[in-house]
């Protein structure tokens, strides 16, 4: 309600990130010394630094240029970085997983279920194929429509 | 006869895309669509949704044009729904896939287990009823789709049937996966015999059956059925229908009950997930049913409510 971001893209965020903390590198110790926790945690530092400048400034309505310009342009960079951090950092986590058998629960027992957390890490690494690049090219989009808006904003002025 | 010309605009654009100028003052929507569907074939009738607002509802098939509140020149305003699909083709894949895929998996066809244990037959007599069980409902809701039931629409968007077989096939393989298992786990006696449980679920699919909308005496509705005359749906001399003193919609009552027995035979917790998603889903369309009885009927019964009988 209070910004126009979409929920649905925004939750997906939010809980994507919760699960890099907590479930990937609070829950495999071994992992937190990584530099690719160093390399997710710049990239989500810069960006949410950016952001919420950008939402603050937009509510007050003074938004200056500059902060638009870094949330429509850094993207490029950090989005990238970050997704390499996040990536990396569950690659190593993996024989860790592995080895401990975290968070699964196998055959025999008597709720007839069971969950391989490995697999699952696995499959969560797969579907950053198809989400990464569509995330990625909407912000693109984005960028084009939005900064080219401003450009025609100051030609007329 | 006077003939009402009519034209037919963009909802989205406002663009003219058809004058019919020779309309007959009875002719229904029906008509008027196969009439647009002669200049814009790739727009066949079950695609098109005609309005008399641009962001009003759908007209039906059956509303004749003399009816409607237009003027000289009638003018509706087109919308694309998307690819359509039939009702009956949707519904016979996403039913038959469970079956075929369940089976696949009771008979331990080879690459799904180990080596060792394909075509293999468990010991377990709580497995081969489960079996019994599941199949028999998917032929029952398979013979329901080509002899009972009758469509108010007959298409759906194309992209339901990738949706709707995901969910049902998955679900099925998951629960048919740890079912027939071999290192499956079979309730223990002490908490309720197989049998018990297994007839427990057998009477609430037939149950279910009997009280599914298309059974219920002419002029009653359901999710799938319209018929012309509408009529609050009363219990009958059929035990099965008394649920209709307490629910709304007791196929629904009945089909959630069924799933939870076939949870509880099973033991399985894959079965019991699919029972709660089954169960919210079937509550949102249960509640909405419920909502628009009380608006259509105003002696609608008051004790009655949408699929558990005094709590939901």
């Amino acid at each position: 309600g209070i910004v126009p971001s979409s929920v649905v893209l925004t939750s997906f965020q939010v809980m994507s990130r919760v699960f890099l903390i907590w479930a990937v590198t609070h829950s495999v110790k071994e992992v937190q010394s990584e530099d690719s926790v160093l390399l997710f945690v710049i990239a989500w530092t810069i960006t949410e630094i950016i952001r919420y400048s950008f939402y603050t400034f937009s509510l007050l309505n003074h938004l200056p240029y500059l902060i638009k310009w870094a949330r429509y342009t850094l993207f490029i960079v950090l989005y990238p970085m970050g997704v390499s951090g996040e990536l990396l950092t569950i690659y190593a986590a993996l024989p860790f997983v592995r080895q401990a058998g975290l968070y699964s629960i196998s055959l025999p027992n008597k709720y007839n279920f069971s969950f391989d957390y490995y697999a699952f890490l696995i499959l969560i690494m797969i579907s950053y194929i198809p989400i990464f690049p569509q995330l990625y090219f909407h912000m693109i989009h984005q960028r084009r429509k939005i900064l080219s808006h401003t450009e025609e904003h100051k030609k007329f002025e | 006869m006077r003939h009402s010309p009519v034209e037919i605009l963009d909802a989205k654009t406002r663009e003219k895309l058809c004058f019919l100028d020779k309309v007959e003052p009875h002719a229904t929507i029906a008509e008027i669509k196969n009439l647009f569907t002669k200049t814009h074939p790739q727009w066949y009738p079950a695609r098109q949704s005609l309005r008399l607002d641009p962001k009003g509802k759908s007209l039906k098939d059956e509303d004749v044009l003399q009816k409607l509140p237009v003027g000289t020149t009638a003018t509706l305003y087109f919308r694309d729904l998307g690819a359509q699909i039939s009702w009956v083709t949707v519904f016979l894949t996403e039913y038959a896939g469970p079956l075929f895929i369940y089976l696949l998996f009771y008979f331990r066809v080879p690459f799904i287990y180990g080596h060792k244990y394909d075509f293999t037959s468990s010991r377990h007599t709580v497995v081969h009823l489960a079996c019994i069980c599941h199949s028999f409902h998917y032929i029952k809701r398979l013979l329901e789709t080509l002899f009972v039931h009758r469509f108010s629409h007959g298409t759906m968007p194309l992209r339901n049937i990738f949706k709707n077989c995901t969910y049902y096939w998955g679900f099925a393989a998951w629960m048919a996966y740890y079912i027939n298992h071999p290192l499956y786990t079979p309730p223990s006696n002490l908490r309720s015999s197989a049998g018990e449980t297994g007839a427990r679920h057998l009477c609430g699919k037939e149950a279910g059956s009997v009280t599914s909308p298309s059974t219920w005496p002419c002029g009653t509705c359901g999710p799938l059925v319209r018929s012309k005359t509408r009529k609050i749906p009363y219990p009958t001399k059929n035990p099965f229908t008394w649920l209709f003193l307490l629910v709304s919609c007791p196929n629904y009552t009945y089909e959630v009950g069924s799933w939870i027995g076939f949870a509880i035979m099973t033991q399985c917790l894959p079965v019991a997930l699919f029972s709660l998603v089954g169960f919210t889903q079937m509550t949102i369309w249960a509640k909405g049913k419920h909502r628009s009885y009380l608006k259509e009927f105003r002696d609608y019964p008051p004790l009655r409510m949408p699929i558990i009988p005094f709590l939901l």
